[in-house]
């Protein structure tokens, strides 16, 4: 079953979206839960994205892509 | 607490990314004494950007990247810097400005000088949370929250113009933008600096003192402690 690699939707309370500056692992690589694995940005705001488990990454959204508070990039199966 | 005095801005940019990694709260004020012109590293990866980055070392600004976003911005003995670090644990961003955009705030209003937050249009490297004067750009600021070793902690950074940057450097400025495809240059005007706008009775140092204590004190309220300083 796939885990759901995910912008939070709590860290801000404006509508804004957020930026993939980039991924660190690349599609299909293998992650440890709590790996670091993506960055974002918003409103001047570098932000790190962790592996939400342990598996095989499935990027959904590229880097440079826009994409709304709460979004899936990617996904550990 | 006095701002250091740093050779260079990597060297106050590595500082605050070592504070960042260790994960303490923390509050740092620098100034670097050689001036800059730091970028977003997306733009310095650019190939338009080499003969950019010569001409400003040309003019006097080198040109620094960094890691994170946002636009080009002065460095050197005329700026200011403050970063606080403290857990991310139930903070969002807009409190995190909040808090260091209040700072700022409390140290201009001892000095009876009034302020606000708000983008400024034509200013460089804007967003929504500048500390603004008379309509015009004092303080910058952005956030990096890192989550190493499973611990979420916010760098919170501001950076204050204590002078107007020389003409060189809106030159300089002009050139990257453009080799970073931006159409528009900031404008001098939307800005303002310390020295525009400090009594003249008073000392930069004074309102710098101020910082730091209001910083202090802000950050000793959000990890729920009495601070040093009251």
């Amino acid at each position: 079953m796939a885990t759901e690699i995910k912008i939070p939707a709590d860290l801000w309370e404006e509508d804004e979206d957020a930026v993939i500056t980039s991924w660190l692992v690349d599609d299909g690589a293998g992650v440890e839960q709590g790996a670091l694995i993506a960055e974002i940005m918003t409103a001047k705001v570098q932000y790190e994205i962790l592996a939400p488990a342990s598996g095989i990454v499935r990027i959904k959204e590229e880097a440079d892509a826009v994409v709304p508070k709460g979004a899936v990039i990617g996904t550990v199966e | 607490m006095t701002a250091l005095r740093l050779a260079d801005a990597a060297e106050g940019i590595a500082r605050e990314a070592g504070l960042l990694a260790a994960g303490r709260p923390a509050v740092l004020l620098w100034q670097a004494e050689a001036p800059a012109l730091v970028v977003p590293a997306a733009w310095a990866r650019r190939a338009s950007f080499v003969e950019a980055g010569a001409e400003c070392a040309r003019l006097g600004w080198p040109v620094l990247a960094r890691s994170s976003g946002g636009g080009g911005v002065p460095q050197g003995p005329a700026v200011l810097n403050l970063a606080i670090v403290l857990p991310a644990a139930g903070l969002t961003l807009e409190a995190g400005y909040g808090l260091i955009c209040g700072a700022f705030r409390e140290a201009l209003t001892r000095f009876e000088i009034a302020s606000g937050t708000g983008p400024v249009e034509g200013a460089f490297c804007d967003g929504r949370w500048n500390v603004t004067v008379a309509g015009r750009k004092l303080v910058g600021t952005a956030q990096r929250w890192s989550a190493a070793e499973g611990r979420r902690t916010a760098l919170i950074h501001a950076a204050m113009l204590l002078d107007r940057p020389e003409p060189r450097f809106w030159e300089a400025l002009g050139h990257v933008h453009r080799a970073a495809g931006l159409r528009v240059d900031p404008k001098p005007e939307a800005h303002l600096a310390v020295s525009e706008i400090l009594p003249r009775t008073m000392r930069p140092g004074a309102l710098i003192g101020a910082v730091a204590r209001a910083a202090e004190d802000r950050l000793a309220a959000a990890l729920g402690e009495s601070s040093p300083a009251a």
